[in-house]
């Protein structure tokens, strides 16, 4: 199997300050990853990236064997990558038919090949995608993307705000469209139990660094820690977040090199998930302030 | 619509239907109305106002900017092609030169025959050329100037405020208009016919008209019809649309909004120059300035057609174009028409275009769909005047300007020392509206103007005495400003900027251009007291010092010129600094949220409008003044646009800003050097006006002034070492100098650093905690952020409330901040600070 997107060691983020670090990850023609990771660990940032929505600060990506550095973002699509941001972008004051036929390059059997993996959308077709339940924005978008008839699809967030039964029926057809087509699906989940019944591999992205990769069987067999790392980022839990993060961090067979350092930064995510973009700066990898800092703990 | 129609929106649409259906019948019901509005002349205005309003709904369509140069465009089209058509020169707008300096140089230093290659200013095809290469020809080059628009100008501008963009297309119009008085002076150009129709008469039963009208009107209404279907019906138009609603959007599916947008700017400049090429052809000629006027007319469509609808656009066109011969027709024939001095009043037809604005405005408030990019501009920084410029500035302006004025200065530079003086006040009255609560007028020297014709009728016909008419002056100009206000209340942006230009125009023709009010061919004497009046040669000898060289201008007149700025200078510093101005600079950065904050947003518009309007009243009195005669060519629209662009190029938010701008008007200071020293001539005024203010607006939103501003302040920050005005807070944190703030890495400004430094000084905290054991240390630490962040607030209660607004997206992270700061989160800064950290130990 060729792979289809190939991130090495990239870094990326915004205003000059890197919210992913040293980042690899690939995805192969008939697969589905799932990128897992609590709350601005970076994995939408990842995507834009991937997208050439977001500047590449260091290191590469590869889609479809070509660096995307230097390739402008509108060209992506043209080579067979199709990307579901995360808040959607539908065009409201478009109706759904003509949404799907932005994405159609080419013919009208790309549109109803895309409408066959939704057919709720069908009746709905003359109407304003700003007039579409949750659930069928998100099918739109879906179906939009795949009208483009991608090699690699990315898919960001899916799930947001949808009904998890919603969920449980709208993953599975992420399959059943992998097995059709042989593409690859990047998939971005917070639902990590349905995201890796589905997935076939998973990364987990936390605080902008890799802290565990592999087939979704052994991320799965860790997931109660993982778990935990999640409810750990909610609000207010962190009175038992510390131990759980340990848990989590030493379980990982990480391929990062900062995975021995990766217990500050996640910890990090945990006290302070409102932290957001200030987060970032404070540990960059090249970060000294993190030794001291991991020694003023030791020593209270 | 998406959303349900409601009665009162189902009347406020059913108002204006029956109003328009009502006038319309009473049009069709009179036959000799009905031939005038329906007449020949009428269509072929209409049509052109109908394409260049369709150009207006093209641009903004695809790249959200108002064209306000639109119908400039038109009138340049027609001039490329006359020039082909008679000359077969392709005549090319000036091209910037970087050998230029050089050659000046070698000028300045005597070698007066010294030159360096130029471009070339037309290319030439022999010499008449036929109808259709012309015209290709001059499509092409229209082509070509809408790309480069798009390219040079307004991608640049792509995220920036709706100012910038005004301004830019401004600049574009005056660069234009400049170009052609520069290459073929402001009279008329003849143009020839079209070949393949003429002028014989059409019957239509309800109306005749020409052969080459019913073209052009045929014409404009098969591009609306074309433009409609490729905007709804074609895969391009989805895209457009799409990319207007969701850039992003539109880009994950393959189309690139900058593409979309070059080619909506070519479209729209082609089918401009083509309507106006043709109608310049149906009309046999083309001057400079009625073809860009018709901006207003366009625009009034545009907005009739909330900048979307191409049917309604096209038919409120060819209505306002149609109803001018109507208007004309009623002005010479009915008793009931309103006269001044027996003579029907003039500009009457302009007043159409206003009162629909304003109507359109009223019914339908904020119309304009908005534009789903990313990032919202900023307005250039408005810096409070420092203690020392408010103390010395004044004086220190005052003998800089003053030493020189009366004793040294020719008297040429005399008479461009007292233009700029008088060009500061109109740009102070900017400054005020613009830069402090970021309403755009467009309309300031119709406020002047309207101050100094009540001073010339006050002072001549009712003998008042010296400074009284100044303040009668001022005030009529206050009430026109409050009268303004009141649509700005509702409305802001571009909106404002075309209802303040619609009233600009209509102030041109209804008040300026009647005989009544103007004076007639010698305008409105002005009676001014000998001392100050320009033309007095008198000596004066005071404590033994002798005051004037018995030349003109009395340079008496430019020490009353300096006493005004400088009082209105303090002025507008004072009121930068007064609550009131903290007001009005949250309102400009977000009206709902300084409503929220308590302010009073509308008495604070109205307020600013009226002061913006004394001052501009005080400024026109004072021209009144000091050339004893009011002509209306002071006042036109024109220079309203030049005002707001010299202004702008001054830097638009502070008084520094208006004096910066006063030397670049033209005939100021800066004007009367370039053209006593280098010899360059006026109109390349206009020019290099237009072109610095596109620059200006591309390169440097906050205008040279602030340009100055934040590179001294930058160097400054360099070579400063932090000190205790910067950080108010002693319990902050050492942070390191260079730290990121990520929040709002491109605020450059003072007001917003006393904020952002400590925010962020107060989030790393957090950021850094981690384990049970910073929880531990949460009661000491608590305190010590909270103390952190409060004074940071309260050390600058002056700012405080500024920068909440003036610096959005900081104040809006700095309550998160202090939120979980005052949270169980904060344990983190002991972390990060050793020294809270060691207490907590
Ligand atoms: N435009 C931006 N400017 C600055 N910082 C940003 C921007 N967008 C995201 N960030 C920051 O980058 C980090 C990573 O964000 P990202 O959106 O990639 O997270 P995520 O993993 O997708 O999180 P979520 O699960 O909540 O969607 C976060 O700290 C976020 O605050
Ligand atoms: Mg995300």
């Amino acid at each position: 199997m060729s792979a289809l997107l190939e991130i090495e060691g990239l870094y990326s983020g915004y205003a000059g300050v890197a919210m992913v670090r040293d980042l690899n990850l690939t995805v192969h023609a008939g697969e589905i990853v799932a990128l897992l990771g609590p709350n601005g660990a970076g994995k939408t940032t990842t995507l834009l990236t991937t997208s050439g929505l977001n500047p590449v600060m260091k290191g590469d990506i590869r889609v479809f064997g070509r660096s995307i550095r230097g390739r402008p973002a509108h060209r992506a699509p043209r080579e067979g990558l199709a990307h579901v941001l995360e808040d959607r972008s539908l065009f409201y004051q478009l109706t759904v038919a003509e949404n799907l036929r932005l994405a159609a390059a080419r013919s009208r059997g790309d549109l109803d090949r895309a409408l066959s993996y939704f057919p709720a959308l069908e009746p709905l077709l003359g109407r304003r995608a700003g007039l579409l339940s949750g659930g069928e924005q998100q099918m739109l978008a879906m179906a939009r993307a795949l009208t483009s008839k991608p090699r690699l699809l990315m898919v960001d967030e899916m799930s947001l705000g949808l009904a998890p039964v919603i969920v449980e029926r709208l993953l599975p057809v992420l399959r059943r469209i992998v097995d059709d087509t042989g593409a690859g699906v990047l998939l971005v989940e917070q639902h990590v139990h349905l995201a890796l019944e589905v997935a076939d591999r998973a990364a987990v992205l936390v605080h902008g660094d890799l802290v565990a990769s592999g087939t979704t069987a052994e991320i799965a067999g860790r997931a109660a820690a993982l778990e935990s790392t999640y409810f750990g980022a909610g609000p207010g839990v962190d009175a038992d977040a510390g131990p759980s993060v340990d848990a989590s961090t030493s379980t990982s067979t990480s391929t990062s090199p900062s995975a021995s350092r990766s217990a500050s930064p996640s910890a990090n995510a945990n006290a302070n998930p409102s932290a957001g973009p200030d987060a970032g700066p404070d540990d960059r990898p090249d970060d000294p302030e993190t030794a001291p800092e991991a020694d003023l703990e030791g020593s209270r | 619509m998406t959303r349900p129609r409601i009665p009162a929106a189902r009347l406020r649409a059913g108002v204006p239907a029956l109003v328009v259906v009502a006038l319309l019948a009473v049009i069709l019901a009179k036959g000799d109305y009905r031939t005038n509005f329906f007449s020949g002349g009428g269509f072929a205005l209409g049509a052109l106002v109908a394409a260049i309003a369709l150009g207006v709904v093209v641009t903004y369509r695809g790249s959200g900017v108002v064209n306000l140069a639109g119908a400039a465009v038109a009138m340049y089209a027609a001039y490329v092609y006359a020039d082909l058509r008679t000359h077969g020169d392709l005549f090319l707008p000036p091209l910037p030169n970087p050998l230029a300096p050089i050659e000046g140089l070698v000028h300045l230093a005597g070698d007066d025959s010294f030159t360096v290659p130029h471009w070339p200013t037309s290319v030439s095809f022999g010499a008449t050329m036929g109808f259709w290469p012309a015209l290709v020809l001059a499509l092409v080059f229209c082509a070509l100037f809408g790309l480069v628009l798009h390219v040079a100008v307004f991608r640049p501008l792509r995220h920036a405020p709706v100012l910038a963009k005004v301004v830019a297309s401004v600049g574009v119009l005056l660069f234009l208009q400049a170009v052609v008085v520069r290459r073929f002076s402001t009279t008329t150009q003849v143009v020839g016919p079209l070949p393949f129709v003429d002028k014989t008469q059409v019957d239509l039963g309800l109306f005749k008209i020409t052969q080459e009208q019913l073209f052009v009107v045929c014409l404009v209404l098969v591009l609306a019809v074309a433009l409609w279907a490729l905007f709804q019906r074609s895969r391009f138009g989805l895209a457009v649309r799409a990319a207007a609603e969701n850039e992003k959007g539109a880009t994950v599916l393959g189309f690139s909004a900058d593409r979309l947008a070059a080619a909506t700017w070519v479209l729209s400049t082609v089918v401009t120059g083509l309507l106006g090429i043709f109608v310049a052809s149906v009309n046999s000629s083309v001057d400079p300035n009625t073809m860009p006027a018709l901006i207003v007319p366009a625009v009034t469509a545009a907005l009739v057609g909330g900048f979307t609808s191409f049917g309604w656009t096209t038919l409120a066109a060819f209505a306002l174009g149609m109803q001018v011969a109507l208007v004309t027709f009623l002005g010479a024939n009915e008793s009931w028409f309103p006269k001044a001095d027996g003579l029907p009043v003039p500009g009457v037809d302009l007043l159409v275009p206003l009162v629909v604005i304003v109507a359109v405005l009223a019914l339908r408030g904020q119309s304009l769909p908005t534009r789903g990019v990313l990032g919202p501009g900023r307005l250039p920084f408005s810096p409070t005047a420092r203690p020392w410029a408010l103390r010395y500035g004044g004086p220190g302006l005052a003998v800089v300007a003053l030493i020189p004025g009366v004793f040294f200065l020719s008297p040429a530079m005399r008479d461009g020392l007292t233009n700029t003086l008088t060009g500061i006040v109109i740009c102070l009255s900017i400054v005020v509206l613009t830069g402090f609560i970021g309403q755009i007028s467009l309309a300031q020297t119709s406020f002047a103007g309207l101050s100094a014709y009540t001073v010339a009728s006050l002072s001549t016909h009712h003998g008042w005495p010296f400074p009284l008419p100044i303040l009668a002056g001022a005030a009529v100009a206050v009430v026109a400003g409050v009268l303004v206000a009141l649509p700005a209340l509702r409305v802001r942006g571009v909106h404002l900027a075309i209802a303040t230009l619609a009233f600009a125009v209509a102030v041109d023709k209804v008040v300026f251009a009647n005989s009544w009010i103007n004076g007639g061919f010698d305008g409105a004497t002005v009676t001014t007291p000998a001392l100050i009046r320009s033309q007095d040669t008198d000596t004066h000898h005071v404590l033994g010092v002798t005051i004037g060289d018995g030349t003109q201008p009395n340079p008496l007149t430019l020490v009353f010129c300096l006493i005004v700025v400088v009082a209105l200078g303090y002025l507008v510093a004072n009121l930068r600094r007064s609550l009131t101005g903290r007001q009005m600079l949250a309102i400009r950065s977000n009206e709902r949220a300084a409503a929220a904050a308590g302010v009073n947003v509308a008495a604070v518009k109205v307020l600013a409008f009226g002061v913006s309007a004394f001052i501009a009243g005080v400024g026109g009195a004072v021209i009144a003044y000091r050339t004893g005669n009011v002509t209306p060519d002071k006042f036109l629209y024109d220079k309203s646009l030049m005002f707001f662009a010299f202004a702008y190029l001054g830097g638009i938010a502070s008084v520094s800003g208006a004096v910066t701008g006063g030397l670049l008007v033209g005939g100021g200071l800066g004007f009367t050097v370039l053209n006593k020293v280098f010899g360059l001539p006026d109109e390349f005024v206009l020019l290099l006006g237009g072109l610095g203010l596109v620059v200006t607006a591309v390169l440097n939103p906050e205008g040279v002034a602030g340009k100055a501003r934040t590179d001294l302040l930058a160097l400054r920050r360099r070579f400063r070492p932090p000190t205790p005005a910067d950080r108010p807070t002693p319990a902050d944190p050492p942070t390191p100098a260079d730290r990121p703030t990520p929040m709002d890495p491109l605020t450059p400004t003072d007001t917003a650093t006393t904020i952002t430094e400590p925010t962020a000084s107060a989030t790393t905290g957090p950021s850094a905690a981690s384990t049970p054991a910073a929880a531990a240390a949460v009661p000491t630490a608590a305190a010590t952020p909270t103390a952190a962040a409060t004074p940071a607030t309260a050390a600058t209660p002056a700012t405080a409330s500024i920068s909440a607004a003036a610096a959005v997206p900081t104040a809006a992270a700095a309550p998160t901040a202090s939120g979980s700061a005052a949270g169980t989160h904060v344990g983190g800064s002991a972390g990060a600070t050793p020294a809270v950290a060691g207490e907590a130990r």
